[in-house]
């Protein structure tokens, strides 16, 4: 007789809102550690209390708010908790997406301070390599190289020597190769 | 003839407040009628009447607690003598307690017309200003120009909040602190005021920064006799919610409290006012108090005095409404300890306190010495969005003040509430707040001094990632069970997802 084996998962990851991981090995013990500090848990149930945590000799009230697909709400000492939990693949599969979604194909440049353009050694339509100065900035009576941070065409010069910028107005835009 | 006999007592309310009325009632051997209602025919309430009258099966157009006429009917049919209001609903109508009188039915509250002098801002504020009590001064009428609303502020003292006469939303309100910045805001506000509501009519008011809340307890009687029960601090309030109230408040000493004290029993002896009432004041950071309003019934918070104090509100609300003379003196009223309220809510802290539906499922409270709960629900009910949201007041003492925080905070976490969100995770982070623990707070405190409602440690969140992974673990990886959508399942209560969880 033919057997299919799932390939045999030997984690499981949960991520919070702010995408920290959790991880756990399985078979999923009773343990939770935290640091170097590891305590045993238990979860229980009984008519008075319903469901909840034994912790440190404490019952902590355990609820589930929701949950869809991979995606649980969980209530545990009345606070609530939003986890995803990913297998090691499909975690990895999540990265891999968000990097190529974060994948930006447009560099923009923008004053890191308030100052004056002294000069821009570059043009529109001109190729520029990453840490190549895109634009010279005086600030606080010093002269600072803007720098590209890709490799890329230069699309828009957005100023030009002698006018004033504030933090943060956009300089120079960068088509990435 | 003031004195009229009291056996049996029209409970016009529901939930705790009613629970609450018919304990006392029950003591003095006064007989309890509660209506139920079709909103909630199972409610504990109903469980301590001596008699109920059923309206269940009706859906009337307005609730029955709102309806005059109605509750009129009601305690003549069942042949009550008297009737308590509560708080809420139609407890500061003076034409129902007019309408309980014309009936010969005792309302146990104050007069009618003290129920509407105070009840009118206007008429209050016309009253307190002739008694001599302290308010926000503000000019006499609107302000046409630069060099009036300097005088104004001259005379009334920096701060000024310079408001739009037709304003609202905070639009056409600038805050003036000094006589050089009163140009260039009289312009503003005026020009704003012109821009938002058509009308560039400003007036000047004293304005008061980050003020406490504070409270006067007061009980009078039908001979003129009044008294006042100390104060409480009720300046932890959301959007003016109070959220937790104590008794005494960590701003006053005994001279303060002497000073606001007698103002509040001035005001309630300028309405000839009886039975038990409030008088508002805001406090300043300098010790300045000022009148806000008087409310003309039994609060939300009077079991924090109560505690402190010994007196039992309701009883003596319904010896003076039987026309009793008061045996309260000033002198005998002494403030022993301190007691916290805490209101325990059906609400999501996480959300910014957004109601939170649900039926209770599990639910007990600590009990001990210093320990007194306020309840009306039980396991099985429901928390419904007509009604307010309160699951229970938490009522903790101690000797001072440190003492009944190091309570309270052990009573919170004995507090189970299983079925809904609850702003238990709030009061549990508020005990710890050094801001509170100072008491220096005002009532600026949860918009401004607060970062989160709650607080959960690295451990907490990692036992609740591992409660998920173990959820995770049984339902997508075990072959017996299949993934379940259940935001999809239509009629399905997510709470009862509880069952689930039994199978780890």
């Amino acid at each position: 007789m033919m057997t299919t084996h799932k390939p045999e998962i030997k984690k499981l990851h949960a991520l919070n809102s702010e995408s920290e991981v959790f991880t756990f090995n399985l078979p999923l013990k009773n343990i939770v550690k935290v640091g170097k500090h590891e305590y045993t848990i238990e979860l229980r149930e009984d008519e008075k209390y319903g469901t909840y945590v034994l912790w440190k000799n404490r019952r902590y009230p355990v609820e589930i708010v929701r949950t869809k697909q991979n995606k649980y709400e969980i209530l545990f000492n009345d606070i609530s908790y939003t986890f995803t939990i990913e297998t090691p693949f499909s975690l990895q599969r999540k990265k891999v997406l968000k990097s190529s979604q974060g994948r930006n194909d447009r560099l923009i440049i923008r004053a890191p301070m308030p100052g004056k353009i002294v000069e821009v050694p570059v043009r529109e339509g001109s190729e520029i390599k990453s840490g190549e100065p895109v634009i010279i900035l005086e600030a606080m009576k010093m002269q600072n190289e803007i720098l590209s941070s890709a490799t890329g065409t230069i699309m828009k010069i957005g100023v030009k020597p002698g006018q004033n910028v504030m933090k943060d107005d956009v300089l120079a835009e960068v088509t990435i190769k | 003839m003031k004195k009229v006999t009291i056996t049996k007592i029209l409970i016009a309310n529901r939930g705790e407040i009613a629970i609450r009325i018919m304990r006392t009632a029950k003591l003095m051997g006064i007989a309890s009628v509660c209506i139920r209602t079709d909103a909630e025919p199972g409610a504990m309430y109903l469980d301590f009447a001596d008699e109920i009258y059923d309206l269940s099966g009706e859906a009337p157009d307005i609730p029955v607690f709102l309806d005059v006429e109605r509750l009129i009917t009601i305690a003549l049919k069942t042949g009550c003598d008297s009737l308590h209001p509560g708080y809420g609903f139609l407890a500061e109508n003076a034409y129902f307690a007019q309408k309980c009188y014309e009936n010969k039915i005792a309302f146990i509250g104050p007069s009618p017309d003290a129920i509407y002098k105070m009840g009118n801002k206007t008429v209050a504020r016309q009253i307190a200003l002739s008694n001599g009590i302290p308010m926000a001064m503000g000019s006499p009428g609107n302000i046409s120009n630069e060099e009036e609303a300097l005088k104004q502020a001259e005379r009334i003292g920096y701060p000024v909040i310079i408001k739009a006469a037709s304003g609202g939303g905070g639009r056409g309100m600038r805050i003036v602190r000094q006589p050089g910045e009163m140009e260039k805001m009289f312009l503003l506000a005026s020009r704003e005021a012109e821009k938002a509501f058509n009308d560039p009519s400003v007036f000047i008011e004293k304005y008061i920064e980050n003020p406490k809340h504070i409270e006067f307890q007061i009980l009078g009687d039908q001979y003129g006799n009044v008294v006042h029960l100390g104060e409480r601090e009720c300046s932890v309030q959301r959007k003016h919610q109070k959220l937790l109230e104590e008794a005494p408040s960590s701003a006053l000493d005994s001279e303060l409290r002497e000073k606001m004290g007698s103002m509040a029993v001035i005001i309630a002896k300028a309405v000839n006012y009886y039975s038990a009432g409030t008088v508002e004041f805001l406090l300043d950071s300098d010790h300045n108090f000022y009148f806000m309003e008087m409310n003309t019934r039994i609060q939300v918070e009077h079991p924090v005095t109560e505690i402190i104090t010994g007196i039992d509100l309701i009883e003596q609300q319904i010896l003076i409404a039987r026309g009793e003379a008061m045996a309260i003196r000033q002198e005998d009223v002494k403030l022993n300890g301190w007691a916290i309220e805490c209101r325990i809510n059906a609400e999501d802290v996480q959300a910014g306190f957004a109601p939170a539906p649900g039926k209770i499922e599990k639910l007990s409270f600590p009990e001990g010495e210093n320990i007194r709960v306020e309840t009306g629900v039980r396991p099985g009910s429901a928390i419904v969005a007509s009604f307010d949201s309160m699951i229970a007041k938490l009522i903790v003492s101690g000797e001072n003040r440190m003492d009944a925080i190091h309570n309270t905070k052990k009573a919170l976490d004995k507090v189970w509430i299983k079925g809904t969100k609850t702003t238990l995770p709030f009061f549990r982070m508020l005990m710890r707040n050094q801001l509170f623990q100072s008491g220096d707070f005002t009532t600026a405190f949860i918009e401004n001094d607060l970062d989160q409602f709650h607080s959960s440690s690295e451990y907490e969140e990692t036992i609740a990632a591992w409660l998920a992974v173990k959820l995770f673990t049984e339902e997508s990886l075990s072959d017996s069970v299949s993934s379940v959508d259940y935001e999809q399942g239509k009629e399905m209560n997510p709470w009862l997802l509880n069952k689930r969880i039994n199978r780890f």
